[in-house]
């Protein structure tokens, strides 16, 4: 397991300067820092939530005051593989929705694509704004040893997290100043402007003028509805529900008290399938009707588009080496876990006689949920998955148990290391593709946990990059 | 051949409609098996939007009403010119591919029985044409057909269970059992010219199967045979829901809605 | 700015003055019941104070007899009543919730904390009647926090006027409703008009809407009568619970939209002619119109007002 602070029992140099000032600090100082930040979050979190009360017990995701630092040479090629990646998934969600060159130049089982629900044939040869499906990527990634950075996966439709990117590193800066002063870290407050710059230049067709973008968003009881008003407001556009659009003769409206007012761009924080009842699901209640239509007659754009969830299924997921080399002809600058896809006979063989060593993931999950982690689960739970794997094996893929590398947290005010992922957030325009130098690191809390989902004990942390 | 078609559907309201839109599928598909003369889609509250070509090839077109009293109705009129291919359907302009029809949905879930008749029909067969031809006699020999036997959501299991149902039940079975065969298939809307007594007609459903050396081809399992010159095709999908040619959501409306088809389907020279 | 938030705005202030408005029935309740029972009429208060605020049905369906205890916890805390005070602050809470970034952090924490606070006052149910002037002074004082917390924080903009809007709109019906009950209902028989229950009742009315004193200057210390009520209640524009006061404050507000948005509206034209008519209007006119006919159409107009001021700037109706 790689720590990133220590070297043979030694600090690694990123982290000198921010290890000397941990230890520095008085224990009460430690205690008084943390109630600091907790009031600065519950203060910030009112100033934008609607979603926490200052007294009550809900909470935001915990956060850990140690930062975890990634150095320039490091963050460079995280930076260059990431960009890669997005580059090549909406490479690839283009072709498959159009002519399929990667199926018919059998890379990617036909199967794969075209049985799967997550290809939306609502979509087939509809010509995307600027044939970007994706316009926002966050893809999770682990590090393995010293040179060894790896994703875990890719999510395609609406990464959630980037609030708190923004909001760790402005607590930060207001406890810490000194630090910053210290240390030559880059900035990531540019987010909320690069996104909506990025979403203003996937204009759609009928739009001849400065477009009007909306945050769409599925109401109060979401569970990312903090972020949602989070954006909207940093953003400065507004934030809207289902009912506040509709539609008239084709053209997409937001209702105002001035009056109807045309949408352009919609930045979607809801499943394809509340997009519009007419289209998708008509038992949705809060879709909007005659959107889709609506979107392809040119009228407006739908960011992400539907049907790019496609692209992060875990199915798909352990062709994007295939997918880079096949679209932008280059080796992947970040690794893939090794993955071995149930479907596929042999791979399933080795899966079922190494369940007790393998991670078991639905191929449709999320969050952390239907996954069985073989080192920990009994043996009764690894025979219902061995079960669920041969009645229907193209469900599921395995992987080795990752030893996510750790950064300390202050555990009961001393230093204690803990495991942690990282989530850049990737933004492809038309004619540029941006990553803020920062991402989301999550973190473990729990001793020795390798699960980093805030909805399972996990909590975040502020992720310096430096500028060298 | 030459057949004149009349089909009008018409919606009736006993409040007023806040806001009502509607998803039109109505244009005859666009392939060799029809050439289509003369077409034309007209609403009583006059304009239709033109939206979109959609993956499947249907010309979309929209409605949209405010504040509406009273009664839609949505007529089409044309004229098309037919040809026989022995039940292949040619020139069809989408890019789907046929593997997507693969998948199941809730009207098409394979179940027991579906299985089990499965099971029956495996054998040698010379081609998957062959194969096809006897899926389509065996759904036809499935249920017993009654009108009025079944409602637009039963699924392919449930018509099965009660041994009778409509074309759109029988295509539902014959799609069913196809993709439980690997054989893609989906459900078709459209028009079959038939004599009958009453002089009146309905709106017809089939199944298309995708046969790897011919493409798509139509089989009509509620009347044993495959598609010719007498089927002009409309819309396809998935299943009856998915393939619908009138899809509309009406918000805030508490009142009821009725519904009335008329179909004339005539030859004509 | 969207429609939706601005209903929300609407109506989070017109639940902060309807919870007020309750508050302020209360009290006079409270008050009349503390005067010995000498005359018929006298121990009828609290139901009719179920009256006044519509729901005496919705009462009678729960509880089957009236009792004062039950009365004011309905009023106050139940659930089950749609308009009690919880409720009121309940859902001022939850539209400001909704537009949180469209009020400042200080009005927010002041209904915030207004609806975490409110269930502390609460300590026991069977002694209610006694903690009731506490937690009637405690309503006012929070409903007069967040008042204050509007007027002095928030952007005067179009967010603004629909906060506002929302107040008067509550306020003209309240008075209306209340002026109404106050004669039909409250009064054992209409001979007792002018009578000194009637002048005592009103006393008592007007100190529970803290205009007592106000009357007083007014009209120079003169002792209140049926005449100089309906001119305080209805047309004194310095009586800032006077019909005629809400009535401007709507026709303010709306004009500032008009103005803000540069459009025209049906609202404002008809609340323009109710002003102008009430401008017009004496104390002797409207006993000759007589005042129950004069209030119900007057309700009438202030909820057809309302009506077209929904339609325009919620629902999108009015181009």
């Amino acid at each position: 397991m790689y720590n990133e602070i220590y070297k043979n029992s030694k600090v690694r140099k990123s982290y000198n300067k921010i290890y000397d000032w941990a230890k520095s600090l008085p224990e009460n100082i430690i205690v008084k820092k943390k109630n600091e930040a907790e009031n600065l979050f519950k203060k910030i979190g009112i100033t934008f939530s609607v979603y926490n009360n200052f007294d009550s017990t809900e909470r935001l995701i915990p956060f850990d005051m140690f930062p975890r630092i990634i150095s320039g040479v490091e963050w460079k090629k995280i930076k260059e593989g990431v960009i890669q990646r997005a580059l090549a998934i909406n490479a690839f969600l283009n072709d498959i929705y159009n002519s399929g060159e990667i199926v018919k130049a059998k890379i990617i089982p036909e199967d794969l694509i075209y049985k799967n629900p997550a290809y939306e044939i609502k979509m087939v040869g509809f010509k995307v704004p600027k044939r970007i499906y994706s316009p926002i990527i966050g893809s999770d990634i682990v590090r393995i040893n010293e040179k060894t950075f790896k994703v875990l996966e890719d999510n395609c439709r609406t990464p959630s997290g980037v609030s708190y990117m923004i909001e760790n590193r402005e607590i930060m800066m207001r406890m810490f100043p000194e630090l910053f002063e210290k240390l030559k870290i880059e900035t990531v407050e540019n987010y909320p402007n690069y996104l909506l710059n990025i979403l203003k230049s996937l204009s759609p067709k009928k739009c001849n003028k400065d477009p009007k973008v909306v945050i769409l968003t599925p109401g109060s009881l979401n569970s990312a509805y903090y972020e949602h008003s989070f954006l909207a407001d940093l953003m400065g556009v507004e934030l809207v529900q289902g009912g506040d659009l509709f539609v008239d003769e084709s053209i997409t409206y937001m209702k105002t008290t001035k009056g109807p007012e045309k949408v352009d761009i919609i930045y979607r924080r809801i499943d394809d399938k509340f997009i519009d009842p007419i289209s998708f699901d008509s038992s949705s209640l809060i879709g909007i009707p005659g959107l889709f239509d609506s979107y392809k007659s040119g009228n407006v754009n739908i960011c992400s588009a539907p049907g790019s969830g496609i692209a992060d299924d875990k199915a798909i997921y352990s062709y994007i080496p295939d997918i880079i080399k096949f679209y932008l002809g280059e080796e992947p600058v970040l690794e893939n876990v090794k993955t071995w896809r149930c479907y596929k006979d042999d791979e399933k063989k080795y899966v079922l006689n190494n369940l007790e060593k393998l991670v078991v993931k639905e191929v449709h999950g999320s969050g952390g949920y239907g996954l069985m982690i073989g080192t920990k689960s009994p043996k009764k739970e690894r025979e219902k998955f061995r079960k669920k794997i041969l009645k229907n094996p193209e469900n599921y893929i395995a992987q080795p148990v990752l030893e996510l590398s750790s950064v300390p947290i202050f555990d009961k005010n001393k230093l204690s290391p803990r495991h942690v992922d990282l989530r850049p957030f990737c933004l492809v325009g038309a004619n540029k593709t941006r990553l803020v130098n920062g991402g989301l690191t999550r973190v473990a809390l729990k001793e020795g946990s390798l699960v980093v989902n805030s909805s399972q004990g996990g909590g975040v942390k502020d992720t310096w990059i430096l500028n060298e | 051949m030459k057949i004149r078609i009349t089909h009008s559907t018409t919606y009736k309201y006993n409040l007023t409609v806040p806001k009502l839109i509607q998803c039109l599928k109505l244009y005859p598909s666009v392939c060799d098996n029809q050439e289509i003369l003369k077409w034309n889609t007209t609403s009583n509250t006059g304009k239709i939007v033109e939206s979109h070509i959609d993956a499947l090839g249907h010309r979309v077109q929209n409605i949209f009403l405010n504040n509406f009293n009273g009664q839609l109705k949505i007529t089409s009129r044309g004229i098309l010119k037919t040809k026989n291919f022995s039940g292949v359907v040619r020139g069809l302009k989408e890019k789907v591919n046929p593997l997507c029809f693969l998948r199941e949905t809730d009207l098409t879930k394979p179940c027991e029985k579906i299985k089990e008749i499965s099971r029956k029909v495996q054998g040698n067969y010379k081609d998957e044409v062959e194969f096809a031809h006897k899926l389509n006699l065996v759904v036809s020999n499935s249920i017993d057909y009654v009108s009025g036997s079944t409602t637009t959501s039963t699924s392919s299991k449930e018509a099965l269970r009660q041994k009778k149902g409509v074309c759109q039940d029988f295509a539902h079975i014959l799609i069913s059992i196809a993709r439980q065969n690997r054989l893609p298939a989906r459900y078709i809307n459209g028009f079959l010219l038939e004599e009958t007594t009453s002089g009146e007609n309905t709106t017809h459903a089939w199944a298309e199967i995708f046969i790897k050396h011919l493409g798509w081809v139509g089989f009509d399992p509620s009347h044993k045979r495959c598609i010719d010159e007498k089927y002009i095709r409309v819309s396809s999908g998935f299943d009856f829901i998915d393939a619908s040619t009138i899809k509309g959501v009406k918000t805030n409306y508490s009142g009821d809605e009725f519904l009335d088809t008329k179909v004339n389907v005539e030859s004509c020279q | 700015m969207l429609s939706r938030t601005a209903e929300n705005l609407f109506w989070s202030a017109r639940y902060i003055e309807r919870a007020d408005s309750l508050a302020r029935l209360l009290e006079v309740g409270y008050r009349i019941s503390l005067i010995p029972n000498t005359e018929a009429g006298y121990n009828n208060e609290w139901e009719s104070i179920l009256e006044t605020s519509g729901i005496k049905n919705q009462f009678l369906k729960k509880y089957k007899t009236i009792s004062k205890e039950k009365i004011i916890f309905y009023l106050l805390f139940d659930l089950e009543n749609p308009s009690s005070v919880k409720n009121c602050i309940t859902s001022a809470r939850e539209n400001i919730r909704m537009v949180r970034t469209a009020v400042t952090l200080e009005v927010w924490n002041a209904i915030n904390s207004s609806f975490h606070e409110l269930d502390k006052n609460l300590r026991d149910t069977k002694n209610i009647l006694k903690e009731l002037p506490e937690i009637i002074e405690w309503i006012k004082k929070q409903v007069n926090l967040i008042r204050g917390t509007i007027l002095n924080t928030q952007l005067i903009n179009d967010g603004y006027d629909f906060l506002i809007l929302g107040t008067y709109f509550e306020r003209a019906d309240f008075t209306a409703r209340i002026i109404n009950v106050k004669y039909f209902i409250l009064l054992p028989s209409i001979n007792y008009v002018g009578s000194d229950i009637d002048n005592f009742q009103w006393s008592l009315m007007l100190r529970s809407i803290s205009s007592f004193r106000a009357f007083k200057w007014a009209y120079g210390g003169q002792d209140i009568n049926y005449i100089k009520i309906i001119d305080f209640l209805i047309l004194n524009m310095t009586c800032p619970r006077s019909l005629i006061f809400s009535v401007e404050k709507i026709h303010h507000h709306l004009d500032r939209l008009n103005k803000f948005y540069k459009q025209n509206s049906t609202s404002k034209k008809k609340i323009e002619f109710m002003y102008k008519n009430l401008k017009n209007l004496s104390a002797n006119k409207i006993t000759d119109i007589g005042l129950h006919e004069f209030l119900k159409s007057f309700i009438e107009e202030i909820n057809f007002v309302y009506k077209k001021f929904e339609q325009k700037y919620f629902f999108g109706l009015e181009k």
